[in-house]
């Protein structure tokens, strides 16, 4: 146990007060996807309970594979699991639930026939969202990432940073409560990850927004979460919950402290188990097959 | 080389092949089986042109060729987009248009003058019947292949199952549909005129059999060259189409 984590286990996170029932809850949840015959069946998750708090940011990391993405979708209402429970702000989650849930995705998920201030139209639409007020509203989350003068370009005219700077803000600009990140930043260079991280980190401390984000980057995870939850290989379950107690929004100058090296260092040692696991697995798959 | 200079090149081609057909004719050919090009052009106006009962066989064949191709497209489109929302139904209905498709229609048109006679009906009928399969072959071809991502994109944003179609499935067919619907103008024409040849009371084809026999072949060109420019203005005009719904693309 580092310091940081006895720290953190007596703290509430720095963003959420006082004792509210939480916004998501995981009670539970096991999901196997069916194969073409019973061997073939996959276990992806097993067993998995959560609370998340209103206005916490909960990192999800783990080995490729571990159902990290799966369990986001299932918060999400677009998969549904096969043994448990979850509920978002109290209602069990069965299918997309627009009102309460943005999703953002790995890639882009702007519709390249449409310019960007047409993509977000299109998703205050669905949301179901007076007209009247979809220019506003689309132009606010356009310059609160910095991104308003490119409202009439289209995706293709955009970099691949630009392209997810603008998928976040729509995300954002639906207004729905909690938000769930599926590798956001993924497919983003070292140093675009940096910079939309910080922007994330400034954007949400304002906002309150639960949010779950899933990751592959433990620096990533260190430095937005206010609790990252560590899932073993596959099946995933739980395999530990890491405080992270600093403030939103966080400056750069965080990942030089040292607890912030700290923190790392604990996930690492978490990690590296697992990992190992992961790559035995799939060399044993490989072997099994040849 | 310079898009300018390429133009230039594909011009001097052309100017080449026409004066090597004009210095043919002129010198080698019989006056009564082939026409030189400038022959043709004197022809082409006032004579073939400038002839009314000319004039309202090209107008009856637009006419019929528009009103095959529309069928084609509106029924083209129905059928592909109702056969392609479903995996049951492209699977089972699919095939079956493959193996229609294949089969060469020239051999049914004896068939189509009998069902739907001598007039323009029949013309119409054929073109359509060249016509409605590019466009649900592509229609059906243009519903797959959607990117999941955008689908679950618009699903986890709210959309309902229509506006998933209206707003991702349409507008990720309209590069496939425009293929089919050029193809379905090329093929919708070759119907209708094959059908003009076949049996003409006063269309277009009667004119090309009339030049054909009479042994003009400065009209018959003439009038072929007509319906060649006719062809390559449709074509364009559904290219212009065409650009205006791909503006993103660019």
């Amino acid at each position: 146990m580092t310091g940081g984590n006895v720290v953190g286990a007596n703290a509430v996170s720095a963003r959420a007060t006082g004792v509210q029932a939480p916004a998501i809850t995981i009670s539970n949840v096991s999901m196997t996807f069916a194969g073409r015959e019973p061997s073939q069946s996959v276990h992806a998750l097993d067993d998995i309970s959560l609370d998340i708090r209103k206005g916490e940011f909960v990192c999800l990391l783990g080995p490729s594979g571990c159902g990290k993405s799966t369990l986001l979708s299932i918060i999400g209402g677009m998969l549904q699991q096969t043994v448990g429970t979850v509920s978002v702000n109290g209602t069990p989650v069965s299918s997309p639930r627009p009102d309460d849930i943005a999703y953002v995705f790995q890639e882009s998920t702007l519709f390249p026939w449409y310019t960007v201030l047409e993509n977000f139209r299109l998703a205050l639409k669905f949301r179901g969202i007076e007209e009247a007020n979809w220019r506003d509203r689309a132009m606010q989350s356009l310059s609160a990432v910095g991104m308003e003068q490119f409202a009439n370009h289209y995706p293709k005219q955009l970099s691949v940073g630009m392209k997810q700077r603008i998928n976040l803000a729509r995300g954002l600009c639906v207004g729905s409560e909690v938000l769930l990140l599926d590798e956001p930043f993924a497919a983003l260079d070292e140093q675009t990850r940096m910079v939309l991280g910080e922007d994330l980190s400034i954007l949400l401390a304002r906002r309150g927004k639960t949010i779950v984000f899933v990751t592959h980057s433990l620096a990533e995870a260190v430095f937005l979460a206010d609790r990252i939850v560590v899932m073993t290989a596959r099946p995933g379950k739980i395999k530990a919950s890491i405080l992270v107690p600093e403030p939103h929004p966080r400056s750069p100058d965080f990942m030089l402290t040292d607890a912030f090296q700290n923190i790392r260092k604990e996930l690492y040692g978490l990690l590296r188990d697992e990992i190992r696991q992961t790559v035995a697995a799939m060399r044993l798959a490989r072997d099994a097959q040849a | 080389m310079s898009p300018h200079k390429i133009r230039l090149v594909r011009l001097l081609l052309i100017l080449g092949v026409v004066l090597v057909w004009e210095f043919y004719a002129r010198v080698f050919a019989t006056s009564s089986l082939s026409a030189a090009p400038s022959q043709v052009l004197a022809e082409l106006w006032p004579k073939v042109l400038g002839e009314p009962r000319v004039l309202n066989a090209i107008g009856v064949t637009l006419i019929e060729l528009v009103v095959a191709f529309v069928m084609s497209v509106v029924f083209g489109m129905l059928i592909g987009v109702l056969v392609g929302l479903s995996d049951v139904g492209r699977r089972s209905f699919y095939p079956i248009v493959l193996l229609l498709y294949g089969i060469p229609q020239a051999i049914l048109l004896p068939l189509f003058v009998l069902m739907f006679g001598l007039g323009p009906a029949g013309k119409i009928a054929f073109g359509f019947s060249h016509g409605i399969f590019p466009v649900i072959v592509n229609t059906i071809a243009g519903m797959r292949n959607v990117n999941p991502l955008l689908m679950h994109g618009a699903a986890a944003m709210g959309a309902t199952r229509f506006e998933q179609l209206r707003y991702v499935v349409f507008p990720h067919m309209v590069t496939a549909v425009f293929t089919g619907l050029r193809l379905a103008m090329t093929m919708t024409l070759l119907g209708v005129l094959l059908a003009e040849l076949f049996v003409s009371q006063g269309g277009i084809g009667f004119f090309t059999l009339l030049y054909a026999e009479t042994f003009n072949p400065s009209a018959l060109i003439a009038l072929i060259l007509t319906l060649a420019l006719m062809a390559v203005a449709l074509n364009e005009l559904v290219r212009l189409v065409e650009a205006r719904f791909s503006r993103w693309k660019e």
